[in-house]
């Protein structure tokens, strides 16, 4: 018979699958941070614009013989800036802009990789493959989202009056412009540690669901950082785990695991939820009934 | 010389090739017709949740043996709704929304292939592959670009002052809330027809870049829709061509080369380029000396 404590601890019993676990962990950490300042700034689409974007960038680190992070590093950050630039120099929406550039970067970056033969694997790159992580990989990954939390965490007041309320930042002479470029560093920086477990195309998820979901139990961002943390990686290491007992795509389980998650939490929620505010409605037009009366 | 001309007519002597360059144009055509409106409103990104949200669709619709449109269009009204939903029932940011929505659409769609491989490859559906498309999904292709194109011609200038100038569309006694809703259903149809060309990733491109460009060449509504269509279909006609001598990566190559001439526009445009703007600069200090 199999319980419950089997479901877990057999498939971890693979030195693969613990490698796969631990690396899940660490990116849906560093994810729901930056998660919370995306969801209140309003950057969540530049979260995928970005990952979108390291495609050319990892192609040619590998031509040039370069470590791939670096690679992924550079494109993504010439998104975000070339995005900027673009915009403050023409009268093109800024949205428009970021969909040309990331989409124009991720076409060329498709066109190189048919062009230049690499020992890669696209859809590694493109839907992760957290179960062939190496130790060198994992390092790697440790190194650079242990780095981008630290100093997220470091500098968590400052960026969160900065997502908040820029002008009011200037006002208490915090440094604004820093501010915006070292977040756009460090969202290119998570996202560069995170490619290897869920890839690019889903790396967004992990940038968005954790943070939504927190802003919906919780009106305290002291509070949102824990809950984004907690249901990120309590959904990666329930998706890692199913995923070897379905077969199926692991980094795909845990964005489903985290939207379940954020479905339950749309519903139940304490506060906000649908559950509460429909008994709301329908508690509140009796009793209006009755003053009336 | 005549070796090498021959060279470059290749292409023309395959069918599949021929199949492949026209209808890349015509689907280019119909979604640079709409990049138009997208890239003024602001609704870039619909373009994007929308070739991300029908994967699971098309997904399915391999999986059960049903025709690929059909499976995208109901993930297509599916991901609408929830997005709506969502949107009014929580204090989140719409860009949250769309993004919570779309990924998890998409990644639904991943878990499909990856349990049943054999019947849907993801790669296809995420990168297009209109080299290797069926004669049945270029019908549905053509079909839904043709359609799309006939009525986007028909009706170009009612969603213009629906999307410009609402109160002058009603009191000239438009019907704004139908003309909306033909726009998006047209906008989903063309997603679809994309997505079997550029593939997943690159729809957006295909919905919002041409416009953009020609937003940067003209001022007037009428010229912009003919530049962008023509650069829609060149784009797409070429591109198709030119992925030949690659072996594949068609979508990478038309995406390639639309964003290429939006940055020579965004250089070189007579009048909103970046060096007319500084010859204008320039020039009034020039007189004062």
């Amino acid at each position: 018979m199999m319980t419950v404590v089997d479901w877990i601890v057999d498939p971890l019993s693979y030195s693969f699958m613990q490698r796969a676990l631990i690396v899940s962990l660490l990116v849906a950490a560093v994810c729901a941070v930056l998660s919370c300042y995306l969801v209140l700034k309003g950057w969540s689409l530049m979260g995928d614009a970005i990952s979108h974007a390291v495609l050319p960038g990892i192609v040619l680190a590998y031509v040039l013989g370069l470590p791939l992070a670096i690679g992924a590093f550079a494109a993504g950050l010439s998104c975000a800036l070339l995005t900027g630039y673009l915009k403050e120099n023409s009268r093109v929406k800024e949205d428009t802009v970021m969909g040309i550039v990331f989409s124009g970067m991720f076409a060329f970056g498709l066109v190189l990789f048919v062009k230049v033969e690499t020992d890669q694997h696209l859809n590694h790159i493109l839907f992760g493959n957290v179960l062939g992580v190496t130790l060198g990989g994992l390092a790697e990954t440790a190194l650079i989202a242990g780095g981008t939390l630290l100093i997220v965490l470091l500098k968590r007041r400052d960026l969160l009056l900065y997502c908040f309320d820029p002008n009011q930042a200037r006002a208490i002479g915090l440094p604004v412009r820093t501010l915006h470029y070292g977040l756009l560093i460090l969202l290119a920086l998570t996202i560069v540690s995170a490619l290897k477990a869920v890839g690019i195309i889903l790396l967004v998820a992990m940038l968005v669901a954790p943070g939504a979901t927190a802003l919906l139990l919780t009106d305290r961002f002291e509070r949102m950082l824990p809950i984004a943390v907690a249901v990120a990686m309590s959904s990666a290491a329930l998706g890692t785990i199913l995923s070897f007992h379905i077969d199926g795509a692991t980094g795909a389980c845990i964005v489903l695991v985290q939207a379940t998650a954020f479905l339950l939490v749309f519903l139940f929620a304490p506060k906000y939820g649908l559950f509460v505010t429909w008994r709301q409605v329908r508690g509140k037009s009796p009793s209006g009934a009755s003053e009336a009366l | 010389m005549s070796a090498f001309v021959s060279e470059l007519l290749v292409p023309f002597g395959y069918d599949y090739m021929l199949k492949a360059m026209w209808v890349s144009a015509l689907v280019g055509t119909v979604c640079a017709f709409l990049s138009c409106y997208l890239m003024l409103k602001g609704w870039s990104l619909m373009g994007d949740a929308l070739g991300h949200s029908i994967v699971p669709g098309v997904a399915a619709a391999y999986i059960i043996g049903a025709p690929f449109a059909a499976g995208a269009f109901f993930a297509g009204i599916l991901a609408a709704l929830s997005m709506t939903f969502v949107k009014q029932h929580t204090r989140l940011r719409e860009d949250a929304v769309i993004g919570l929505v779309f990924t998890t659409l998409f990644a639904l769609g991943l878990l499909m292939a990856s349990i049943w491989p054999t019947s849907v490859s993801i790669q296809t559906i995420v990168l297009g592959n209109i080299l290797a498309i069926s004669d049945e999904d270029a019908f549905q292709v053509v079909l839904i670009a043709g359609i799309s194109l006939a009525v986007m011609v028909f009706i170009w200038k009612d969603l213009m002052v629906t999307f410009f100038d609402e109160s002058q569309a009603r009191s000239i006694g438009l019907n704004t809330r139908l003309l909306r809703i033909v726009f998006f259903t047209l906008l989903s149809a063309c997603t679809v027809a994309a997505l079997q060309t550029v593939g997943a990733c690159l729809v957006i491109a295909m919905v919002v870049t041409p416009g953009a460009t020609a937003y940067l060449l003209t001022d007037r509504f009428g010229r912009l829709i003919a530049i962008a269509v023509t650069l829609g279909a060149v784009t797409s006609f070429v591109g198709a061509y030119l992925s030949f001598f690659l072996d594949g990566a068609t979508g990478g190559v038309i995406v390639t080369l639309q964003a290429l001439i939006f940055l020579a526009a965004f250089y070189f445009a007579p009048k909103h380029g970046i060096l007319a703007a500084r010859r204008r600069r320039r020039a009034p200090s020039e007189a004062r000396a």
